[in-house]
């Protein structure tokens, strides 16, 4: 690994035209909550066209599995709603086809805020969206997380009327 | 965030409370100075995004 560097990462995305949506913990962190996360999670358009463009963006990022490093995501891979969970030059990165009760990036769109990344616009999935997901989870490490999101949300909310 | 998924069979390990077990080798995988290091690149990424996006 060159190093762990969710910007770097996240402009290699960008600068390739993938279309995605930052989910989970990263998600949370850059709307303000205290969210200890090590991994990028991001659903992203499962179309034809830009899983070219992610495969030419893991070329670069030397994207491969955690669970088979000597194996790197294909098409098939890409095409399934299923979870890729990979190990790239810049950090973890997972890349999920759907989430929640099969959620696609097509179903989680009208739910994002528009970030920049330097030059770039990056989706980021909304916070109270983010809740309501770990609500329907309901695993123990989503419910743990509940508190610290819904006490973010509740404070940017009563700031925004200030 | 990921919920269990068995989309790609023997590529992915989580623990039944939801727990990402690739993710948890991958850190002891790591020397502990490589894992600080992997704690601040977070901070430094996220603080920068922030930075660039104060109002949201």
């Amino acid at each position: 690994m060159q190093g762990f560097d969710y910007l770097a990462l996240l402009r290699v995305l960008a600068q390739n035209e993938v279309e995605f949506i930052v989910v989970g913990g990263v998600s949370a962190a850059l709307q303000g909550g205290p969210a200890n996360t090590l991994d990028l999670d991001i659903v992203y358009r499962r179309d034809a066209a830009n899983i070219q463009r992610i495969l030419v963006a893991f070329q670069s990022l030397a994207a491969r599995f955690r669970m088979r490093p000597e194996l790197s995501p294909n098409v098939s891979h890409l095409e399934s709603t299923g979870h890729k969970l990979l190990i790239t030059n810049l950090g973890p990165l997972d890349v999920l086809g759907s989430i929640g009760k099969q959620l696609t990036y097509e179903d989680l769109i009208e739910h994002t805020v528009e970030m920049n990344v330097d030059e770039f616009r990056v989706r980021v999935l909304q916070l109270d969206k983010l809740i309501q997901l770990k609500e329907e989870l309901g695993r123990e490490k989503d419910l743990a997380m509940l508190p610290t999101l819904r006490a973010t949300l509740a404070e940017k909310r009563r700031l925004a009327l200030k | 965030m990921a919920d269990y998924d068995d989309g790609v069979e023997g590529l992915v390990d989580y623990a039944e409370d939801g727990e990402d077990l690739t993710l948890i080798r991958w850190m002891l995988s790591l020397t502990p100075e490589e894992r600080l290091m992997a704690v601040q690149g977070c901070v430094n990424s996220i603080e920068a995004i922030r930075k660039q996006n104060a109002g949201i």
